[in-house]
């Protein structure tokens, strides 16, 4: 995105599509008693997996608040008693990354090193195992589409939080930018640059779909009035 | 109908059919008003006519219009194809009850659903049952003659049965042998397991295996009862319909009828275990843990089941619950029949919390109920539960009587964030365990089956 101020178009240049995705989630063959299993199949199993386990476990539990980032965090708690190796898995921020490679290394660097200086933990039996799954995702089309700026909040007034989630948060993967679809349009097909950053300054850890939702539309309609 | 109340509740009934729920002592403690108990109350009569099923946009309400949309966008590419279920029941259980929601939504889609019910002489049904419990873990000689049974009746329905729809989906292990009639073809074979799997008998599992070996696709319930196989294998999870009468919104006079009729005091906390009288569902462990949290809480414990009537084993866990309860006014046990389901959802929607207990479950199906009511909900840590209730999050998960009684304790306590764990397990049903959405898993398995059958 430039940094290059723009005069707000408020007609956009080219309409804004609404999509969404549907997944459908697979059990693969990877599975892990313990924190060396959950290393080895981490290294190993399809990126389908992390995706599942981190951008779309998030969409699962999207109505947290707090207490719930990804199933890695939540399973090295949960099922490990391992508080301060949940901790900073919880830590890891898929919007980061822009690539499901960059995020499995990331979360194998953080187990790497915390196996290093707890060797302890490694081998030591889980309470529950943690089941590698993949998601299968289909992409739709949706009835809403944005002419105008007002047609594009009354979209994001109106899809629902799976169309959310596909523009704003899995959207990175897709456009291989620290962006989302939504401040893509702002930017590129409405002129609204600022507001195109102030969206991606929605932290969507602390709030749930439903607030990101109100983020976008209050934040949109600011920059309009 | 057996309503039972702990033991000196029960002897305040001169007989069932002129039952008075309320205790002397119940009375005393009473504040709220409460109308006369009916002389004949519903529940005792014989099952209600079926209520029909709803339509798709009956949905959009509580799931929203966006989302029904992105079902009929789903629906779309599968416009024309048609789908086959097979299973061993029309009704009862809860495989026919699924059926019986998701067949006519699948319909309404314009997916056109043919449903097949096998069968089968009782031997068969004896041979399936085996099969059934010990694919569940339980002990079983499996004997030649067993395996001719479960063939030879597979083999008469497939000779009766006509396969020509795009795809065709087997339920559970009963029919599972249908796939030899499967043939060189479009057609996507998919073998749908609700059974819990995860330690299956070795022998019974090895006769199978070859059979669900040929299927395109599987379906488990749970991750953890997904096999070595070959084949993709897919989770979806149970799920309960929110317009059902066991789940849609009461109107609150009704609750309070129910509440009458059952000498349940609304004013006063009131926590709910619904569960057949069952061993693993420990409903002595839940006595116990509300006797701990009624020495620093007022509360009333509700026990409603059913089982202790139709079942020698749960008439003698009746009989214990009722023995740990002695003369405890505020234990009201409630041993109801099947088609109590708008009773059951009123005394949901009456509870201050629910409780489930178990020692080993399924998927739990009553804690999907709570939760959607939005009920703060203290559960086992077992089986398919922690799927639902998410520590501290969605409800509560305990291990032990004691655990269980502090959760009681905290919650009864901590209002605000029982109500916080309430909202959450709501939505957490809401997105991932309700009809709306296993109707959304099963069209996405159609549109990726048919994509990869063309791949």
């Amino acid at each position: 995105m430039s940094a290059t101020a723009t005069t707000p178009q408020r007609t956009p240049v080219k309409p804004f599509y609404f999509n969404t995705s549907a997944h459908l989630r697979r059990i693969t063959e990877y599975k892990a008693n313990s924190l060396s299993d959950l290393l080895d199949a981490m290294r190993e199993c399809p990126e389908d997996s992390i995706f599942q386990h981190t951008f779309r476990t998030l969409e699962e539990h999207h109505f947290l608040r707090a207490g719930f980032s990804n199933d890695f965090a939540h399973w090295a708690l949960a099922a490990c008693n391992e508080p301060s190796l949940a901790e900073t898995f919880a830590g890891v921020d898929v919007r980061e990354f822009i690539a499901v490679a960059e995020l499995r290394e990331r979360f194998i660097q953080i187990l790497e090193k915390y196996l290093r200086e707890n060797p302890e933990s490694g081998t030591r039996v889980a309470d529950e195992a943690f089941y590698f799954c993949a998601s299968d995702t289909v992409v739709l089309p949706t009835s809403f589409v944005a002419n105008t700026m007002h047609e594009f909040t009354e979209g994001v007034r109106h899809v629902s939080l799976h169309s959310i989630q596909h523009h704003f948060i899995e959207a990175r993967l897709r456009i291989k930018l620290m962006s989302n679809d939504f401040s893509q349009w702002l930017h590129e097909d409405a002129g609204l640059t600022e507001t195109a950053r102030a969206l991606n300054r929605i932290d969507i850890y602390t709030a749930t779909l439903e607030d990101v939702r109100q983020h976008i539309v209050r934040i949109v309609e600011r920059a309009l009035s | 109908m057996k309503p039972v109340k702990s033991e000196s509740a029960a002897r305040s009934m001169s007989s069932e059919s002129t039952f008075d729920p309320v205790s002397p002592a119940r009375t005393e403690q009473r504040t709220a008003p409460r109308t006369a108990p009916r002389t004949s109350p519903r529940i005792w009569e014989t099952p209600p006519a079926p209520v029909p099923p709803p339509h798709l946009d009956d949905y959009r309400s509580i799931v929203s219009s966006a989302v029904i949309d992105e079902l009929r966008f789903l629906a779309r590419d599968l416009k024309g194809k048609t789908l086959k279920m097979v299973n061993s029941t029309a009704v009862g259980g809860g495989v026919a009850e699924m059926l019986n929601r998701l067949v006519p939504l699948l319909g309404e889609l314009e997916v056109s659903t043919h449903w097949d019910v096998i069968t089968g002489g009782n031997d068969f049904f004896e041979v399936t049952k085996a099969f059934h419990n010990a694919l569940q873990g339980a002990e079983y000689e499996l004997t030649r003659h067993a395996q001719e049974i479960f063939l030879t009746y597979n083999d008469q329905n497939r000779q009766r049965m006509q396969f020509n729809e795009d795809i065709i989906v087997i339920h559970d292990p009963q029919p599972a042998a249908l796939i030899r009639a499967r043939q060189d073809g479009p057609a996507r074979w998919i073998w749908r397991c609700h059974i819990d799997l995860s330690n299956p008998h070795p022998q019974v599992w090895a006769f199978l295996r070859p059979f669900i070996e040929r299927y395109d696709a599987a379906i488990v319930s749970s991750e953890s009862f997904a096999r070595q196989l070959p084949i993709p294998q897919y989770l979806f999870y149970p799920c309960i319909d929110p317009l059902s009468e066991k789940n849609r919104q009461l109107d609150d006079t009704f609750v309070q009828k129910v509440c009458d009729e059952f000498g349940i005091d609304r004013s006063r906390p009131i926590v709910t275990q619904v569960s057949r009288f069952d061993r693993l569902k420990d409903p002595v462990g839940v006595v116990q843990a509300f006797k701990l949290a009624k020495k620093y809480v007022d509360c009333q414990l509700v026990l409603a089941g059913g089982g202790a009537s139709d079942d020698p084993e749960g008439a003698i866990i009746l009989k214990e619950v009722k023995e740990e309860a002695g003369n405890d006014p505020d234990v009201i046990i409630l041993d109801l029949p099947p088609w109590c389901a708008l009773e059951i959802n009123a005394l949901q929607q009456a509870s201050t919390l629910v409780v489930q207990k178990s020692i080993k479950e399924g998927f739990g199906l009553t804690v999907t109920e709570a939760l959607w009511k939005g009920k703060p909900t203290i559960a086992g840590a077992v089986g398919g539960i922690p799927n639902q209730v998410i520590d501290k999050l969605t409800g509560m998960l305990v291990h032990s009587v004691e655990g269980c009684a502090y959760q009681i304790r905290y919650l009864l306590t901590h209002p605000e964030f029982a109500a916080q764990l309430g909202r959450n397990g709501r939505e957490h049903v809401k997105e991932n365990f309700l009809m709306t959405t296993n109707l959304r898993r099963w069209l996405l398995l159609m549109q990726i089956t048919l994509r990869r059958g063309t791949a």
